[in-house]
């Protein structure tokens, strides 16, 4: 993912930098993180002193807010400059929102831009506030001297600083055409006297403000990466390789595509990284006629070594890998499970499958290329622009034998139209500056729906194997087993694939790598004191298709797998499965969340603990000191959520109709880093005559905290639980000779409008540091379908998707 | 070279007869509001109105549009963007990622004009073709109401 180490020379980057220059009249206050002189940014040619800029103002009395994170459906620009302007009290009429160009210079500047997790109101917030406080303090402080009173007796609002007893003000643009700010806050001596609102104060966050992205989506004038345009322009539309991955390109045969006017070439993609296997794109004048010439194309293949492989070949060599306990990684390890089940009345040991599916966002994948004055320019909306640049120089300096440090790469964000993790990987890109060398001209590739499909980066089938110790009703022991592709490794995650960071190391002694976004999920917050969570790596799947992050990555099947089980268990044990959770959400031992981020790596008891710093390692390097944890309050909080659900849905006390069950499941995706609480209640009716069933009401009650914009949270919540509908009821992707079999949106169904049921949402705003929310509520969907559809007709299915035949055969299994 | 009438302007286009009227719009003119989502009829993306009727505009072949058709995309459907269906989804910010909505507005707007007052039913019969992988479904279905209300008001 490329180097991310800025070298600091005096500074930190935890400083603050208020900067204001007057240059005739046109002078602009800036703020941020002091960057430094990192020797990319001299190799730029930029100053030695770079600030990380947040935010710019001018003296029109505008303040524009520099977004890197990725706008993709989440407002998420509103978001943040409503923290920012809330702690510098600026009119939010005033605020504007731009987006930096991704360039080493600007790497450099504006830090990585990634947009994933839901994390960037959580890793974003602590930071940004103090980034407005710093800015209205300055700002406070000039205005005083423009004043000519104490700044003591003044304070700010609405862009204006005024003198308490006189009612004096003068504006933030005329201050800054009057005088110089050069304030530096330097952590950690100064940061004390950052004085940050208090909750009650905040006069933007927590107000559902209008998000800016919004009126532009409406009217055509919103730019996606697809919509752009360069001089001299042609496209490119990929040939279907024969299998997902590693095939060989054998021959091209451009006879037919010839006769097609404006085809220009057929165009074979160096491989390099492991990247666009057998690649051929067709470049045309037009873009219909590079699809007619994509068809036209006869190409031959070598289809590797996935030739043969299918979803069940898959899960049974799941199975079987399974048996070979040496092979696991154990990635919980609590207590003495084996003593635990040896001292149980009763086990119960059930297996889980999960198939795949892929993001399908509605935007296929596209990305416009041009090579010009020895600048390389990409034009895309892409969750990191900063990985798409280090990609693409990585790619660059392999096929055209160039130093890395000799290319110059830029990359234009536009618009995301939808990510869900799909647009973090760069092939496209890789493809169309091949292309761009081939033909001499800018090259916009655009993806058919079929060719996007097919290259689709799916989440890994899974099997799990459980199993419970029960006693006394009480849940003694528990294991899980998973066996899957591990999407980590496609991204270099430990040791075996070439770095020793963001992997975790198993806790059983091995010393065996652990890719937590495989695994997470099934570190659930209940207590159970004899736990054990151990993984198998299924290293052939992580190739064969391309095994990536999915909207909750691996919460999205440990979740449902997880709390289908804990139903399960509930029963066996004889208890009610809400009363049964509540027992066991009790916050204690590794449950209970710990105060703040800032504990040095391996301080903390128990490896619960360790996991907190691990989970965002990027941010680790430059990371953000002390703020509180989203894990505050710990399982209690979880406990909170399930109670308000479950008393809005009336479980226990409402009266259903025939077939009809109610079901619970609850999650504190994403990690147990960055937990946003959330629990759920499905209510189901199941057609006994055919399995076929209907969702008619989710009730969802979350705690994310601090509520920045709740309108956007209950939208996000909202398509998450659809997200999350969708992929029980109908999404499911298959594998077949090494390629994926649905080739558009008749064959791969994500949820339409007839589909959706009632959904009533509960925020549970708290004082808390903010959590992310626009994935969690997409895992808790799923297992509570499925836990209604027992509790409706005594068919329990232990596949996600659960299809009707499968409802069906679970029946008669329960009858018989 | 064929002539189309879109937003009440002439174009002209150099794109083959079996060009899909989408690419045309969209490369060739481009009035990019309209948006590319799987080319085979099953998402809406890609809706412009023919003679007031909601199309999906990937299916159409360019030589197949009469040359006196009136076309209207989402940049045409109101000469200030203040279109009922337009103000009741910035009412109700009804776009999340916002990709889908261009065809979601020409949808609505269509049920709209031969139906000021839709059911919900009426509603989710003639929605249901148009995907959104955010699932901004619901407020949708509550902009709709409201763009009925609001084209009353008028």
């Amino acid at each position: 993912m490329g180097d991310m180490k800025t070298p600091q020379q005096g500074m930190t980057r935890r400083d603050f930098l208020v900067r204001s220059t007057v240059v005739a009249g046109s002078g602009f206050l800036s703020i941020g993180l002091p960057g430094l002189a990192s020797k990319d940014a001299a190799a730029a040619g930029t100053a030695a002193f770079t600030p990380s800029i947040w935010f710019t103002m001018t003296p029109d009395g505008k303040t524009t807010m520099h977004i890197v994170k990725a706008e993709m459906g989440q407002h998420i620009g509103t978001g943040l400059a409503q923290v920012i302007a809330d702690e510098l009290e600026v009119k939010w009429a005033d605020v504007r929102l731009d987006t930096p160009l991704e360039s080493v210079a600007n790497f450099a500047v504006y830090g990585l831009a990634y947009t994933v997790n839901s994390g960037s109101i959580t890793t974003e917030f602590d930071r940004i506030s103090r980034a407005g406080a710093a800015g209205r303090m300055a700002l406070i402080e000039a205005g005083a001297k423009v004043l000519g009173v104490d700044a003591g007796g003044c304070y700010a609002k609405d862009s204006r600083v005024v003198q308490k007893s006189t009612g004096k003000s003068v504006t933030y643009g005329e201050i800054l055409q009057k005088v110089t700010i050069d304030k530096k806050f330097a952590y950690p001596a100064d940061f004390k006297g950052i004085a940050l609102k208090s909750r009650d104060q905040y006069s933007l966050i927590g107000k559902s403000v209008a998000s800016l992205d919004v009126p532009a989506k409406t009217n055509g004038k919103a730019k996606y990466g697809i919509d752009v345009f360069l001089p001299n322009m042609v496209y490119g539309a990929l040939v279907i390789p024969r299998t997902r991955y590693s095939s060989k390109v054998v021959s091209i045969d451009d006879s037919e595509a010839k006769k097609i006017p404006g085809f220009i070439k057929a165009v074979k993609i160096e491989e390099a990284m492991g990247k666009c296997t057998g690649w051929v794109v067709a470049v045309a004048d037009k873009y219909p006629t590079a699809m007619k010439a994509a068809k036209a194309l006869k190409v031959k293949y070598d289809a590797g070594p996935y030739a043969a492989l299918d979803t069940p070949t898959l899960l049974a060599q799941y199975k079987d890998l399974s048996k070979n306990e040496k092979e696991s990684a154990a990635w919980v390890l609590e207590g003495d499970v084996d003593k635990g089940f040896a001292e149980a009345e009763k086990t119960l040991e059930m297996e889980y499958t999960t198939d795949m599916i892929c993001h399908a966002t509605m935007e296929p994948l596209n990305c416009t290329v041009q090579m010009a004055n020895g600048e390389w320019h990409v034009h895309i909306g892409t969750q990191s622009t900063s990985f798409a640049r280090m990609t693409l120089t990585g790619y660059l300096a392999t096929v055209l034998k160039k130093k890395p440090e000799d290319l110059k790469i830029f990359v234009h964000q536009y618009l995301v139209g939808g990510g869900f993790g799909g647009k973090q990987d760069y092939d496209d890109i890789l493809a169309a500056a091949w292309c761009v060398k081939e033909v001499g001209r800018p090259v916009k590739l655009i993806h058919t729906r079929e060719s996007n499909f097919a290259t689709s980066f799916a989440r890994t089938p899974t099997y799990h194997k459980l199993k419970a110790g029960i006693r006394d009703g009480k849940l003694m022991a528990m294991n899980q087993d998973i066996v899957c592709g591990w999407m980590g490794a496609r991204f270099g995650v430990g040791k075996k694939y070439g770095s020793d960071w963001l992997q975790l190391d198993s806790v059983d002694g091995k010393n065996q790598d652990i890719d937590q976004w495989s695994i997470g999920g099934s570190d659930h917050w209940y207590e159970v004191k004899n736990h054990r969570v151990r993984a198998w790596n299924h290293e052939t799947t992580t190739w064969a298709v391309q095994a990536s992050a999915l909207r909750t990555v691996s919460n999205s099947y440990n979740i449902f797998v997880v709390e289908s089980f804990m139903d399960e268990v509930a029963h066996a044990a004889g208890r009610d499965p809400l009363e049964f959770r509540l027992s066991m959400l009790n916050g204690k031992g590794g449950n209970r969340g710990i105060p703040n981020t800032g504990y040095p790596p391996g301080t903390p008891s128990d490896y619960y603990m360790d996991r907190l710093w691990i989970s965002l390692p990027w941010a680790s390097e430059n990371s953000w000191p002390n703020y509180e944890s989203a894990t505050v309050g710990g399982a209690l909080r979880l406990a909170n959520c399930l109670r308000v659900a479950a008393g809005k849905a009336g479980w226990g006390t409402r009266r259903l109709p025939p077939n009809t069950g109610l079901g619970i499941a609850v999650t504190a995706a994403e990690e147990r880093q960055s937990p946003t609480w959330v629990a759920g209640i499905a209510e189901v009716t199941v057609d006994p005559a055919t399995g076929s069933y209907s969702i008619n009401r989710l009730t969802i009650a979350m705690d994310p905290g601090i509520v920045v914009n709740p309108k956007n949270v209950d939208a996000q919540i909202r398509g998450s639980a659809l997200w999350g509908a969708s992929q029980i009821m109908s999404e499911r992707l298959t594998l077949k000779n090494g390629g994926f079999e649905q080739s558009n949106y008749h064959q791969y169904q994500p949820i339409r409008l007839a589909q959706v049921p009632e959904i009533d949402v509960t925020i549970i705003a708290s004082d808390h540091h903010p959590s992310g929310v626009g994935e969690p509520a997409s895992t808790i969907v799923a297992p509570a379908v499925a836990n209604a559809i027992y509790n409706a007709v005594g068919a329990r299915v232990r596949h996600m998707p659960i299809a009707p035949e499968a409802v069906l055969e679970a029946m008669k299994k329960a009858k018989a | 070279m064929p002539q189309l009438s879109i937003n009440g302007q002439s174009y002209f286009t150099d794109s083959p007869p079996d060009s899909p009227l989408l690419w045309v719009i969209r490369e060739d003119l481009r009035l990019t509001g309209t948006k590319f989502g799987c080319g085979g009829g099953y998402c809406g993306s890609c809706t412009v109105h023919i003679n007031g009727l909601p199309v999906r505009s990937c299916q159409v072949k360019l030589g197949d549009v009469d040359s006196n058709a009136v076309i209207t995309t989402i940049e045409g459907l109101d000469p200030s963007d203040a279109h009922p269906v337009q103000r009741a989804w910035i009412e109700h910010e009804v776009p999340q990622c916002g990709y889908c909505q261009s065809g979601q507005i020409m949808q609505a707007a269509a049920l709209l004009a031969v139906n000021p007052n839709p059911t919900t039913e009426q509603i989710v019969q003639h929605m249901n073709g148009n995907l959104c992988r955010c699932a901004t479904y619901s407020r949708m279905v509550t902009a709709i109401h409201r763009a009925a209300q609001l084209a009353k008001e008028a």
